[in-house]
């Protein structure tokens, strides 16, 4: 699945300072919906290179990482059960660093 | 099927904007946990800080004003709304932006790329001063001459006063900084924590440093060098508080305005540093001490309780003495990348 | 009957314990007719050597080689305090492992207790207190101290010739919640009759309350207020501290019906800091200077603490060292912003074993209300030394003997800006309305339900003190509004202080 991930606010520094990821993201395995709890996952394997723990807390971001799905919080779409679809488009804001 | 759900899901439900219930949310307010769209937010974001503007009588019309500007969010979102609101309320403000540039390799570069980007989004006149003007050491000079450890009480000593004589320079009569809610909710925690109740009086005031050369609106300083473990627990908590009961970090905030605080409580005497004019409880300012010692190749002087003590206490052996030893620990014990009013 | 697996009891099993426990009793009593004098020298100089308040030092880095080496010259085996006996060791790393032999360090924590009591004149002669026990090490040592002091104070009686000085009468009371928290009635009957056993040899007069006695006398018809009281509170948080302060309520209505003018709860140092961030997290800043001083007069039946410079880790050492049993309910799991609150003191202080101490000393620099002191009684019932002390430590109180309005839920101070709502308050309004009028911010958003007919209900079901306290709320505001224009306004020179 096709994907634009875009890490700001000071995560992009734990993917090397990549912002914006174009990626293709595959299914896990006997499903064929990709949720944000899947797509975590696979950032966290695949994009993170270090300090995960300044993502990623238990299985979901670390409080005080804004999550917007095609420009909308994903509090509103369900957060970890939001399911993604091609071409969406997925941000990573950490609020936790710097003014 | 599922694709459908999913749709819906992602329009947010049937729901729409709490406010003008016509277009789809895009956020949840955590302080009213409204469900509203990007139009109504900016609307309201602006008005509630046009609010506060007015009901704490921050300006009048035609001062001069610096926005300490940092290249971060804070400070960015700051800029935008003070310039609209300066125009859409004709506060009748002169507005600069203020930059600090500590000398840092690779860490302020982008940020200050950002400021310039604002001077010519807003309009807004820039200033940057820069660490090596005012003092003479760039942090990485600085870094090169004591290594990381400690390098932080210079920066922020240095930072604090840097703002101070940016603003002079452009001859503003406040600075204006972006500090938000959850800046200031730490602020309160993390002076309980360490026991400063002098701060704790005064970090929930809306403007401080009256009493100093320029009325200053909070300025926030960060650095990604080593944070005091638990100010990085405290930042976490508060997140994680957010996210049980979003109404939390205001009630810090009420809470830290309401403490009983007995005015008796000792405050650090005020008066001005012999060497630069700067406020100073003591006979020269911190800064000053950091700067000799740098310039006499002496740079672990002024760092740690004691030795700032030394340095001031020579002086106060060669003059008469007049300070208190319980000044000392108040300059001292100041944090790295603190929030210091 | 079988035994609930619920209720656990601790029985502590360090080494030394079992032979010390028997003598103890003699051998405190002993030591403190010897040199009275000793403890408070112990207690200035431990208030920061076992409390490790050593705080600034380690913050900046300074005097972590210095401690080092202390830590390096105790493990060479001599009590720090003494410097004769072998010190103990328990073996979890904390700040005073390995440096008191359990002679010091028994009468260090003792020392602390015994300066408080006396210095707040928390128990004198002709009293007579009832000391809150939960089961729990903090108040099972409460409870202990307590009786020691009693001991003691019997021992001088029969001594003296004339037997002038009365000697203090300890009642004990255990507030049975099972009505608030249903899982704890399993196991409640267990747990009453390991109190009944635990206390006998302590008091005789045991006074177990179920939580809804304050409902009224009528069990069935009480229990059923409560449940439907709470059932109309939403927020988790605010249900535990409901349950709080109502267990305070059903404590006071035990005090005072049965004549005692003391209330003794065993709060220690680590409770108090916990205290001090939720209070901060919840809005209550105003308040909070009430809720962590030694004394808090603003109950009918006075309320002392004097565990309250002695921290948990302690406490827990000494029910070990005496082995004093313990009860742990398994009580309802705390939850929401009380929990998140106890995760995070638990993390500080595993990060810096002072914290919790810096936290309460910070708290304590806030201005305490004029309530919190013992009232003024007749003198002569205060002994000389006690007198002596008060003026020696020269207590700061608010001065100003202002009629203070307080919340009807949570007994909380009332700051300015929560009766700002008393402006537009009517006495003709509607009920539910008074008691969102008299509440305090914070109750009023975490206790009060949000819409108005629910309100209504748990208006309804309050116990009539709440309700009655509530009235009185509401007629000082609406007199005070009335009057307000005729008052010379001290009162706000007084709240910007």
């Amino acid at each position: 699945m096709q994907l634009t991930l875009e890490f700001g606010g000071g995560l992009e520094l734990l993917c090397d300072s990549v912002k914006i990821h174009k990626v293709n993201v595959d299914l896990p395995d006997e499903s064929h919906i990709l949720t944000m709890k899947d797509l975590l996952k696979w950032v966290r394997t695949n994009l993170i290179k270090e300090r995960p723990e300044m993502f990623i807390k238990g299985d979901t971001v670390r409080p005080g990482v804004l999550v917007l799905v095609n420009d909308c919080d994903w509090e509103l779409s369900g957060q970890l059960e939001t399911t993604l679809e091609e071409k969406d488009v997925v941000v990573f804001i950490s609020t936790l660093h710097g003014g | 099927m599922e694709a459908g759900e999913a749709k819906s899901k992602k329009a947010g439900g049937p729901r729409l904007c709490c406010i003008c219930n016509l277009r789809r949310p895009v956020l949840k307010r955590p302080k009213t946990l409204q469900q509203i769209c990007r139009e109504c937010f900016y609307e309201v974001f602006e008005e509630e800080i046009h609010q506060v503007i007015v009901k704490n009588h921050l300006f009048k019309s035609g001062e001069r004003v610096a926005i300490g500007a940092s290249g971060g969010k804070d400070s960015t979102v700051l800029a935008y709304v003070l310039s609209e609101l300066n125009k859409r309320h004709s506060y009748g403000l002169d507005l600069f932006l203020l930059s600090i540039d500590e000398g840092i390799t690779g860490y302020r570069d982008d940020s200050l790329e950002t400021v310039k980007r604002n001077e010519v989004q807003y309009g807004l006149p820039l200033q940057i001063v820069s660490y090596k003007d005012l003092y003479g050491w760039t942090m990485d000079d600085i870094v090169k001459m004591i290594g990381l450890k400690n390098n932080c009480t210079f920066c922020g000593v240095f930072r604090r006063q840097a703002l101070d004589r940016g603003a002079a320079l452009l001859k503003v009569d406040k600075i204006v900084t972006g500090h938000n809610a959850d800046d200031i909710a730490e602020t309160v925690l993390l002076n309980i924590l360490r026991g400063d109740i002098a701060r704790l009086s005064r970090c929930t005031s809306i403007t401080t440093g009256e009493d100093g050369p320029i009325p200053r609106y909070y300025f926030s300083t960060e650095c990604i060098y080593s944070p005091n473990a638990y100010r990085g627990f405290a930042r976490e908590f508060i997140k994680d508080l957010e996210r049980l009961r979003p109404k939390a970090i205001l009630d810090i905030i009420k809470s830290g305005e309401d403490f009983r605080i007995a005015t008796t409580t000792k405050m650090p005497e005020q008066g001005t540093c012999e060497r630069c004019g700067y406020i100073s409880s003591q006979k020269w300012c911190k800064a000053c001490v950091l700067l000799e010692g740098l310039n006499r190749g002496l740079p672990k002087m002024g760092i740690g309780r004691s030795r700032a003590g030394d340095v001031n206490g020579d002086l106060h052996n060669k003059n008469e003495s007049k300070s208190g030893p319980t000044v000392k620990s108040i300059e001292s014990r100041k944090q790295c990348g603190s929030l210091d009013f | 009957m079988a035994k609930s697996n619920l209720l656990f009891i601790h029985f502590s099993s360090s080494s030394f314990s079992s032979r010390r426990r028997p003598g103890l009793l003699k051998h405190l009593s002993r030591r403190l007719s010897q040199t009275a004098c000793e403890f408070d020298m112990a207690c200035n100089s431990s208030g920061c050597e076992s409390g490790g308040c050593s705080e600034r030092e380690k913050e900046n880095g300074s005097k972590i080689e210095e401690s080092a080496v202390a830590g390096g010259v105790s493990q060479e085996s001599v009590c720090v305090k003494c410097k004769c006996n072998e010190p103990m060791t328990f073996g979890d790393g904390g700040s005073d492992d390995g440096r008191f032999c359990a002679d010091c360090f028994r009468n260090n924590v003792y020392g602390k207790f015994r300066l408080a009591v006396t210095s707040h004149a928390m128990i004198t002669p002709s009293d007579n207190v009832l000391v809150a026990f939960s089961g729990g090490s903090s108040s099972r040592v409460a409870l202990q101290f307590v009786h020691d002091l009693q001991i003691k104070a019997l021992k001088n009686f029969e001594a003296s010739r004339d037997r002038s000085l009365p000697v203090f009468g300890v009642g004990v009371a255990f507030v049975d919640e099972s009505g608030a928290y249903p899982a704890l009635s399993t196991e409640m009957d267990d747990a009453v009759a390991w109190i009944r056993s635990t206390v006998s040899s302590l008091s005789k007069d045991l006074h177990v309350v179920p939580i809804e006695s304050v409902f009224g006398s009528d069990s069935v018809e009480a229990r059923d207020r409560l449940v439907k009281l709470l059932e109309s509170v939403s927020d988790e948080t605010g249900k535990e501290d409901l349950v709080l302060h109502l267990r305070m309520l059903s404590l006071q209505k035990v005090a005072s019906e049965n004549g005692y003018n003391r209330l003794v709860v065993g709060s220690c140092t680590s409770r108090i800091a916990s205290h001090v961030l939720t209070a901060t997290v919840k809005g209550r800043g105003y308040s909070l200077s009430a809720d962590i001083q030694h004394v808090d007069a603003r109950w009918k039946v006075p309320i002392v603490f004097p565990l309250r410079d002695c921290v948990w880790q302690e406490i827990t050492r000494f029910c070990q060292l005496d082995s004093l049993k313990t009860m742990e309910l398994a009580r309802h799991p705390q939850s929401g912003i009380n929990e998140l609150v106890s995760t995070f003191v638990a993390l500080l202080q595993e990060e810096n074993p002072s914290r919790e101490c810096t936290i309460v000393r910070t708290a304590a620099k806030l201005t305490p209300f004029h309530f919190n002191k013992i009232p003024e009684t007749d003198d002569s019932n205060v002994p000389m030394a006690t007198q002596r002390r008060l003026k020696k430590f020269n207590l700061k109180y608010d001065g100003s003997m202002t009629t203070e309005a307080f919340c009807p839920i949570c007994n909380g101070p009332l700051n300015g800006s929560d009766s700002s709502d008393f402006n537009t308050f009517e006495e003709e309004c509607n009920e539910s309305d008074a008691l969102y009028a008299a509440c305090c911010s914070s109750c009023r958003f975490q206790i009060l339900p949000q819409d108005r007919s629910s309100l209504e209900r748990f208006g309804s079901f309050l116990p009539h003190q709440i309700l009655s306290h509530q009235k009185k709320v509401n007629s000082q505001a609406y007199l005070r509004e009335k009057i307000k224009d005729c008052l010379i306004l001290d009162n706000d020179g007084e709240e910007a202080v």
